[in-house]
């Protein structure tokens, strides 16, 4: 009836899971309660939950991918803490639990912070940058978000029923195989990644669309900003590398549950396949995270420069050729598998060449900032913060592409140092800097400059004094995922790291204060005028909050930088002359489509993984319908009056013309 | 300005999309299409179990039949063509060509390396004696 699931399945024995679990449990029920008993249900599920709009959605990404980093941040430090005692002795983490711990760590990080966190700004920005009023597939950026989070959602759930994956966050056979891991921890992985998979691949073709096809008046594909190029060439990456990854989990699901031969041992099946085919998928996924950063730290320079992107051309020419030549390099996640001196060579080689295009884009945004009259707003310190971390780690990078350095390096402490430097110093440091420079946008108030800052230099200390020593713990010949040693060497640099993820910590709680403050202090942070950073480009066109529909005209492009443009000609000519006629403006209904299929992906997932096999057939067929049923709705889109337009747009231009007749007088 | 943003993609239609054609000309687009594709399938089939032809031919006679097979169903079902109002479809075939060039060529290539580097511990004993 209920599969291989059973109370076995409820770790019992082990006090840490179940008092996390418990802890959680009680906190999403208090959530709940409260949210009822206050009768703010009806707002969430007619706002937020069903919602298509793409800012929402956005937002909603960003809220998922924040709570998943608590979670990942958590696991870290249990790991930091291990290491640093588990020198001659067990530590207080069990191997089984602790290589669950580190597995689940990269997964929730990659797939369920960083992966929502950027594809979360992008949704909320994109589209008013492009000066339109949604994404091209409203409904199915719904239902791409609610897919992520059944993702998120089984994977936390393995917490407490049942187990995760004691494999890694790739889950490589051998290893990954059913008579190696018989448990269901790498059925959890497989099936989460492979339904926020789906929602992945969703957005991304989503995303790409929007780009290419909703554009406002006059928005050529070179007068678009750089974060707009960034999440094409991001996006294009998703809708070119996920299917591959969704095909490699398939496959090993198919060894898992049908008795295939893919990537097994014996019977012809060839385990480097499975190598080969997750980096073919996960370099450019690397890219996928990071492009869109450059995107936001091509902005926040500009912005806090108050000068145009240096070298925006090759700017645009950098990040497509990092889009292309991301499909050249895997091979160096395994130089040590075998391969021949040429094959290595030549990946070798696309490795450092791959460098280049993003030194071009390092220089650019450098003299973007040279002569600049550069402001050190949060926003800005995360952008200059990440221009220092992440050459160290390009440069301990293009090392790791030499093959023969990669054989004395491979699998050690440098790699995991090399990798957490340019994802925290590249994805992180962006994902931070985008939510400081367009949060006033989303939520109508700045956030707290003070606890903004102090944010800021905890996490950049932190972050140094965290994995500096784990490049010389891997120098002296420390392997990753180590649950106890016995060399005195590394102990001292297990310490330092263990200190700074505490740090680290510190930096956390001020980015929380942060909010916490700024929200009860929204008042006086209120932005009123839609542009509070002196902007650039034409997301700070409109009010903030936008409006639902972003824009009462589709804004008319005339060049690069579109409205900084319109400030200085509204300096000169003024914004006196009457708005033209105001029309009535069609928006897509909202739709639980999303949320419901979700919840039967949920289902589903949850029941392959027990194997429960009526209950996936209940949630396919639930799935199905709700597919069905939103195939043939009657009415899609509702009207907002002119009238209501007028009024709405009326209030953003009298604050907008207090900005303009203001920064006339300076 | 303009109230609608899609006015000016007059020259750049959406996947998917079409201009305007009579039923009839559709119609007779997709049967011809279905025709030509029958034809391949059966042809390959033919082909793969047939003596008429010289043997070691087969296989590139298979992948020639393949890819005509692609051409037909672009053509015909997915509605490629030069056309000034299909770059972004074109561009979109290109880029996933590549992409599917550079992760199958480059698997071969470094799966095949990987075997003769590593070939198992039988064969490995051949070769020493």
């Amino acid at each position: 009836m209920l599969g291989k699931l059973d109370w076995s399945a409820i770790p019992f024995d082990q006090p840490i899971p179940l008092i996390a679990g418990a802890i959680v449990l009680v906190a999403i029920l208090a959530v709940l309660i409260w949210v009822v008993a206050k009768g703010h249900l009806p707002y969430l599920w007619h706002e937020w939950i069903t919602s298509v709009d793409h800012k929402r959605i956005g937002v909603m990404y960003i809220l998922l991918a924040s709570v998943m980093l608590l979670r990942g941040g958590s696991d870290a430090i249990m790991m930091r803490i291990q290491q640093a005692v588990a020198y001659q002795s067990q530590g207080f983490l069990p191997p089984e639990h602790y290589n669950q711990i580190f597995s689940a760590h990269g997964t929730i990080m990659i797939f369920f912070v960083a992966m929502p966190f950027v594809i979360g700004l992008m949704n909320l920005i994109v589209p008013l940058q492009l000066g339109v009023r949604d994404v091209a597939f409203p409904t199915l950026n719904s239902v791409g978000f609610w897919l992520t989070a059944t993702g998120a959602l089984l994977v936390n759930l393995s917490l407490v029923v049942g187990e995760f994956a004691r494999t890694g966050w790739l889950a490589f056979p051998p290893l990954s195989q059913l008579s190696y891991s018989p448990g269901v921890g790498v059925d959890y992985y497989a099936w989460s990644l492979q339904i926020s998979g789906v929602g992945t691949l969703v957005a991304g073709i989503n995303l790409v669309t929007t780009v290419l096809k909703l554009r406002t008046k006059g928005m050529n594909y070179l007068r678009m900003p750089m974060f707009c190029w960034t999440t094409l060439a991001s996006n294009l990456l998703i809708v070119a590398a996920f299917p591959i990854l969704t095909a490699t989990l398939a496959m090993l699901l198919l060894d898992r549950y049908l008795g295939f031969h893919f990537f097994t041992n014996e019977a012809g099946g060839n385990v480097m396949m499975f190598m080969n085919l997750i980096w073919a998928w996960g370099h450019p996924e690397v890219y996928i995270l990071v492009l869109p950063a450059f995107g936001i730290f091509s902005e926040v320079v500009s912005t806090f420069s108050g000068k145009p992107l240096f070298g925006y051309r090759s700017m645009v020419l950098a990040t497509m050729a990092i889009c292309v030549i991301s499909f050249m390099v895997w091979l160096h996640h395994f130089f040590t598998m075998g391969a021949g001196p040429d094959v290595n060579a030549i990946f070798g080689i696309a490795s450092m060449i791959i460098a280049v295009p993003t030194g071009v884009k390092i220089y650019n945004w450098l003299f973007t900032m040279y002569g600049g009259r550069i402001r050190f707003a949060t926003p800005m310190l995360w952008a200059v913060g990440f221009m220092v971390t992440f050459i160290i780690g390009g440069l301990t990078g293009v090392l790791v592409a030499v093959p023969p350095a990669d054989f004395m390096l491979h699998n050690s402490m440098f790699l995991v140092a090399h990798f957490h430097n340019v994802i925290i110093g590249g994805v992180l440091f962006g994902a931070f800097a985008g939510f400081e420079y367009w949060f006033p946008k989303a939520f109508g108030f700045r956030l707290d400059e003070r606890w903004g800052k102090a944010a800021f230099w905890f996490t950049f200390l932190g972050f140094y004094v965290t994995f500096l020593p784990l490049y010389i713990a891997g120098m002296l010949g420390m392997t990753r995922r180590l649950q106890h040693y016995d060399v005195a060497a590394w102990r001292p640099w297990m310490f330092v790291a263990a200190f700074g993820v505490l740090i680290l910590s510190i930096g956390v709680i001020c980015q929380i204060m942060q909010i916490v403050v700024s929200i009860r202090n929204r008042e006086a942070l209120r932005d009123r005028t839609g542009d509070p950073w002196d902007g650039r480009s034409l997301e700070w066109a409109t009010s903030s909050p936008p409006p639902v529909f972003n824009f009462a005209f589709y804004p008319d492009v005339r060049g690069e930088d579109a409205y900084w443009d319109m400030k200085a000609s509204a300096q000169q000519q003024s914004l006196e002359h009457e708005p033209p006629e105001y029309r009535d403006i069609e928006m897509p209904r909202n739709s639980p489509t999303g949320f419901i299929c979700a919840f039967f992906a949920t289902i589903m997932g949850f029941a392959l993984i027990w194997h429960i096999w009526w209950m996936v057939i209940l949630g396919g067929i639930g799935a199905f319908a709700t597919f069905v049923v939103f195939a043939w709705r009657d009415h899609d889109e509702y009207v907002i009056p002119a009238d209501e337009v007028a009024a709405i747009d009326r209030v953003n231009l009298e604050e907008r013309r207090g900005l303009v007749s203001m920064a006339g007088t300076i | 300005m303009s109230d609608q943003a899609h006015t000016r993609t007059e020259h750049d239609i959406a996947p998917g999309d079409e201009e305007q054609h009579s039923v009839a000309e559709r119609v007779i687009g997709y049967v011809v299409g279905l025709g030509l594709a029958l034809l391949l399938t059966a042809t390959s089939f033919f082909i793969a179990g047939t003596d008429l032809v010289w043997q070691p031919s087969i296989p590139v006679a298979l992948i020639v039949l393949a890819i005509a097979q692609m051409g037909v169903h672009l053509v015909f079902f997915l509605h490629i063509t030069t056309g000034p109002d299909n770059t972004n479809n074109v561009l979109a075939l290109a880029f996933g060509l590549m992409v599917v060039f550079l992760v199958v060529g480059g698997t071969v290539w470094i799966m095949g390396h990987l075997n003769a580097n590593m070939p198992p511990m039988d064969q490995i004993m051949k070769t020493r004696m």
